[in-house]
């Protein structure tokens, strides 16, 4: 069974710890159990495959800037995606494991919102993709419900004391998608534009949307 | 592990990527795979908290992945214990990796990732309503619970009901649908005062853990 995969980008941070003539007892682990489910003919390499280009090339937080991108440009789209964001998000097809109900929050110039799991690692997968590693970390879900500026510091997001700091916890099969703030000096831009302004972390809400550069 | 103290930084090199090594994605697929195509038994999440806390803490995030693998298929008997070892040794001793091919299986899989769900029921007349003060109950989990730790006990006020959902905790009110709701709570009911300004947590809680207040 091959290990190699073809990927139409490179994924440099995976081969950081890459060391193929010594594999760790995990990946030893890993392959054992992929044998073992091909020998009894229930797993095919090719699945495995299929599911892991999936999850990198197919979905992942392009898909949720698109909806934040019509959320800017479109008002009521806006008020769809905030009322149900479930149905909204399915406007584009946007469906499938780990989205369940997915609910949109707004921030403005006085609310910020920031979404943590703190019991495990919930995440709306069909529009952001897999959680980053820092969001399933310890301090992430240790710290962000008790110290939600220290931690929003980290990631350079200073907030006014006097802005209203919402951390939301996903403590249930509700998912949450950030609305961030549409930067000035993109009017009249096309979807296309804004959802290049529209980052990862601002839909989780550890950062804000792009500036639009000059 | 919310409020848990004691840890450090959350930003640091490397822990922007969804993953490291390339073993990593593929405990990720075989579950799918394995939950797709029904070779499985009992919620991985579940599982993976009944790892001894020791382990739970020093274990990778795709390290309890696997963990929790073996033992969905284990309770299924898809595989028996001991069978995953013999091909560990196997491997080691430069054994070939058998190939199974099933030219529709990918398809199939990534037809059920693609549209399988777990939304919530709708709610008709609850106890609660939004603006309703709430506490939440002090309970002693025997097992999984959607309850954390940091808000047991605390004051807080319904926001939205969110809809219906089977109560996930072990015990004997299990499955039983009740209405979910949207709690806030003010930080200094949960953290008291602290060097920052105030602010608000807000969670998803089921029925069973609150009262009124």
């Amino acid at each position: 069974m091959t290990h190699d995969h073809d990927h139409d980008h490179d994924h440099d941070e995976h081969h950081h710890h890459h060391h193929p003539q010594e594999k760790s007892a995990t990946e030893l682990r890993v392959e054992a159990l992929e044998a073992l489910l091909a020998e009894k003919g229930l797993v095919s390499g090719e699945a495995i495959d299929a599911v892991v280009s999936y999850y990198e090339n197919d979905v992942g937080p392009q898909n949720g800037a698109r909806v934040v991108a019509r959320a800017w440009a479109d008002p009521t789209y806006k008020e769809r995606l905030l009322a149900d964001g479930t149905a909204a998000v399915k406007e584009f097809g946007f469906t499938g494991f780990e989205l369940n109900t997915l609910v949109a929050v707004e921030n403005t110039p006085k609310v910020h919102n920031v979404v943590v799991c703190t019991l495990c690692s919930c995440y709306p997968w069909p529009v952001l993709g897999l959680p980053p590693t820092w969001y399933k970390s310890a301090p992430y879900r240790a710290r962000v419900v008790s110290e939600p500026r220290a931690v929003l510091r980290e990631f350079g997001l200073e907030l006014p004391a006097e802005v209203d700091l919402r951390v939301w916890d996903s403590t249930a099969e509700v998912r949450y998608l950030v609305v961030p703030e549409r930067p000035d000096g993109t009017n009249g831009w096309s979807e296309e534009e804004l959802a290049r302004l529209v980052p990862r972390d601002a839909m989780i809400g550890t950062a804000r949307a792009l500036e639009p550069s000059v | 592990m919310g409020g848990m103290p004691g840890f450090g930084r959350v930003v640091e090199p490397g822990v922007d990527a969804a993953y490291h090594e390339r073993w990593e994605p593929r405990v990720f697929a075989l579950w799918a795979i394995t939950s797709a195509e029904g070779l499985t038994a009992g919620s991985g999440r579940q599982l993976r908290e009944k790892m001894p806390p020791e382990e739970y803490l020093r274990a990778s995030y795709y390290e309890r992945w696997q963990w929790s693998n073996e033992r969905r298929l284990l309770a299924k008997r898809t595989i028996v214990e001991g069978e995953v070892d013999g091909w560990v040794e196997r491997l080691r001793a430069g054994a070939p990796a058998p190939e199974h091919v099933d030219a529709a299986q990918a398809e199939r899989v990534l037809a059920v990732v693609r549209t399988a769900t777990e939304e919530l029921g709708p709610a008709g007349a609850t106890t609660f309503v939004p603006g309703d003060r709430v506490s939440v109950r002090q309970l002693k989990p025997v097992g999984h619970t959607r309850c954390p730790r940091y808000v047991r006990g605390a004051n807080g006020v319904v926001t939205a009901v969110r809809g219906t959902y089977p109560l996930p905790d072990e015990g004997l009110r299990r499955g039983e649908i009740e209405p979910v709701y949207a709690v806030s709570f003010d930080s200094v009911d949960l953290f008291g005062a602290t060097d920052e300004p105030t602010w608000t947590v807000l969670l998803d809680l089921q029925e069973s853990y609150l009262e009124a207040a």
